[in-house]
């Protein structure tokens, strides 16, 4: 009786398993995201697209954001993704998506109409989930994501403490912020705070100079080998960081400092200069809406070539491949990043939005970031980028110099030996 | 004169004393800072370095309970944990006994298998869960949660109700056979009040686990009126940003139901952990 009963159980168990039925086309998407700081906004776009088409959109927030990537992860293996979903770890993984056929190709519906929705969009923006002809992944060229947002990383400077030291203008030129910054530390303030704890954002700021010193060109030949670290251009990259710390520029602990404290170091006119995205705009708002600040490029230290700051999307959606409301989510997609919507988009939530058109309506600090936006870069869209030990290697290196532990041309020395020692076991490999 | 005896036993409560003080100021302060917290704004949050602050705002309580929707958060947090609790309580005590008192094949081996089921961290069977979970139609359902956070629990608790079934006499047992108990009886009667500690620290730990629990929730629900209580907390935290105030107001209401689980608990606790036996 027992073990009949077992059995029956089993089989029913079986029967509840196997009774999916393939998905229906239907009036109603399904969008999953990550951001807390949207879902109200989108919330109240998707309510107004129900009335403009019929078209229900269920907006739903799964976060923190590495919740919603195992969730993502855990769809995608069980074939249950929503029609409208965010990818948020690195390229080889979205690559991976694309292969299992769980990410549409959107390149027909950006190029239709002579490109009418992809030339709306920053270039940058786009770049973020586009795969080049003979791209490293063996991905069909093309269009995969759609970017509802951007950001770039700049300097932000404080006016009224500038103004307390007597400076009228905020500096051109790196000569003209180290000159600031002996102002400032006269009158006792400090000059510049960043999270440099974080290694991505002390490696954006050298990269900026990188590219300011040497061009594109010679640090992309410096991945490949061909430039060694040792060389002038990057003794003069380094030495940025030696001058920032010879001249006392620094807030005490910069190199451990994570970025939320830098955040609030700034936004409480503890420093008179920072370096951060253009997220920081709700930050500060948040912690102090008084604080009256500009934003500029970090200033220059060269002629030879544009420094390009770090710019790309913030948030991208793709659409689910395997969904029978494919066209529903692209039309839905386009909508949303449409001029009037991606207003409602910036205006509500202080992002930066990945329509051109529509940085006319965001507040003028926001408006000041997404000028650096056409001329920006970004490694996600670089040919190649460094090898992750010989990056780990150089920003330590930088971290070194910034508390006087290492002079430019000691850090030059062992970076370039990890960066031998790396393309040794590459030559192994190959 | 004074007595040397006496010094020394006073120095050493001292300082005993002392130590003792210091820990329960280390665990306790954190909750008041999270309370103080709850009674500033986010301007004066970063800014004002007193321990009562100089103006307090209750409207972050308000604003946590509206904003963050916890009234529907709250009830199923509380359907979540007592559903929960009460299935790793009989679940595990009804193995344990099993484990402990019977005989049956492959005992053993079942037994280590519950065991080794600790090590496997949670977000290792995450990928697993979902897939069974989708399969068996029970994504975005209460008792699909409501199961995985059962099968979470069970090892542990098994694991410790089995060594209290396992002090327990056997002539107790006899005696209950000879008055005509089952073994159904047995548990009911006998092993259950007699492993009430074990049952403290068990409802105590899982309770806890289950009331402070979001990363499975978010994986198998998708409508936020399923969402736990976490998912409230979730709203205030962006990116980029954290309302702090408002955070540590739903934080401090969140804490409230599981401190008073701890109180009135509290008693069995300590036996439970150090596998006291009652008697």
């Amino acid at each position: 009786m027992r073990r009949l009963a077992s059995v029956c159980c089993c089989l029913v168990l079986a029967c509840l398993a196997g009774c999916s039925q393939p998905p229906q086309p239907s009036n109603k998407l399904i969008l999953w995201h990550w951001m807390t700081d949207r879902q109200d906004t989108l919330q109240k776009l998707a309510q107004e697209y129900k009335e403009k088409t019929g078209i229900e959109v269920a907006v739903q927030l799964f976060a923190p954001s590495e919740s919603y990537s195992q969730k993502v992860i855990a769809a995608a293996q069980a074939n249950v993704l929503p029609d409208i979903y965010g990818i948020l770890d690195k390229k080889s993984i979205v690559a991976d998506f694309i292969k299992a056929g769980l990410v549409t190709d959107l390149t027909p519906d950006m190029e239709a109409g002579g490109g009418v929705w992809k030339n709306s969009l920053y270039a940058k923006a786009l770049a973020d989930k586009s795969f080049d002809p003979g791209n490293s992944y063996g991905i069909k060229p093309g269009i995969y994501g759609v970017p509802i947002d951007v950001t770039n990383e700049q300097m932000l400077y404080n006016k009224k403490l500038l103004a307390k030291a007597g400076i009228k203008n905020p500096p051109q030129t790196f000569d003209d912020f180290l000159k600031d910054a002996h102002l400032l530390r006269r009158v006792g303030i400090t000059p510049f705070v960043a999270g440099w704890g974080e290694l991505w954002l002390l490696d954006c700021f050298a990269s900026n100079y990188a590219f300011n010193i040497m061009g594109e060109q010679k640090v992309f030949d410096t991945f490949r080998g061909k430039v060694k670290y040792t060389d002038p251009d990057w003794l003069k990259v380094f030495g940025v960081f030696a001058q920032l710390y010879k001249n006392g520029v620094l807030m005490n602990g910069i190199v451990t400092k994570g970025n939320k404290y830098a955040e609030q170091d700034f936004a409480l006119e503890r420093a008179a200069f920072a370096f951060n995205g253009s997220w920081c705009v709700n930050v500060y708002k948040e912690m102090n809406p008084k604080l009256d600040y500009g934003v500029i490029p970090p200033p220059p230290i060269s002629n030879a070539y544009p420094l390009k700051i770090w710019g790309s999307a913030g948030s991208t959606f793709v659409v689910n491949a395997q969904s029978p409301n494919k066209d529903k989510a692209i039309a839905f997609l386009k909508w949303l990043t449409s001029e009037k919507q991606q207003e409602v988009l910036a205006r509500e939530t202080n992002n930066l939005p990945s329509n051109r058109q529509a940085t006319v309506a965001v507040s003028p600090i926001l408006r000041d970031f997404s000028k650096g936006m056409e001329e920006s870069t970004h490694p996600n869209i670089w040919p190649l980028n460094e090898d992750p030990t010989v990056s780990e290697a150089f920003d330590r290196g930088l971290q070194a110099i910034l508390i006087g532990d290492k002079t430019p041309e000691q850090v030059a020395q062992e970076v370039q030996k990890v960066k031998d020692q790396q393309m040794a076991k590459h030559n192994r490999r190959r | 004169m004074i007595n040397k005896y006496v010094l020394f036993r006073s120095a050493r409560s001292t300082i005993i004393h002392i130590f003792l003080m210091s820990v329960a100021v280390t665990c306790l302060f954190p909750i008041f800072w999270m309370v103080r917290c709850a009674f500033m704004t986010n301007q004066t949050i970063f800014v004002d370095q007193s321990l009562i602050p100089h103006h307090l705002d209750f409207n972050n309580f308000v604003k946590a309970w509206t904003q963050g929707s916890f009234g529907i958060y709250f009830l199923n947090s509380v359907i979540y944990t007592a559903c929960v609790v009460t299935g790793i309580v009989i679940i595990a005590s009804l193995a344990a006994f099993s484990f402990s008192r019977l005989n049956f094949p492959g005992k053993n081996i079942i037994f280590y298998l519950f065991v080794a089921a600790m090590m496997i961290p949670l977000p290792g069977s995450f990928v697993a869960l979902f897939v069974l979970m989708t399969k068996l139609h029970l994504v975005n359902t209460r008792l699909g949660y409501i199961l995985c956070m059962i099968n979470v629990g069970l090892s542990m608790s098994i694991l410790i109700l089995k060594t209290f079934f396992d002090k327990m006499p056997h002539e107790l047992e006899d005696a209950a056979r000879i008055d005509g108990c089952t073994k159904l009886g047995i548990w009911w009667n006998m092993a259950l009040p007699f492993a009430r500690p074990a049952i403290a620290v068990i409802v105590i730990f899982n309770s806890l686990n289950v009331w402070n629990e979001y990363i499975l929730a978010t994986l198998l629900l998708e409508d936020s009126k399923l969402m736990p209580l976490q998912r409230g907390l979730i709203i205030f935290q962006g990116a980029h940003s954290t309302d702090y105030p408002v955070l540590m107001a739903g934080l401090t209401m969140a804490a409230v139901p599981i401190i008073v689980i701890y109180l009135f608990m509290q008693k069995y606790i300590v036996k439970g952990l150090s596998g006291e036996v009652v008697g």
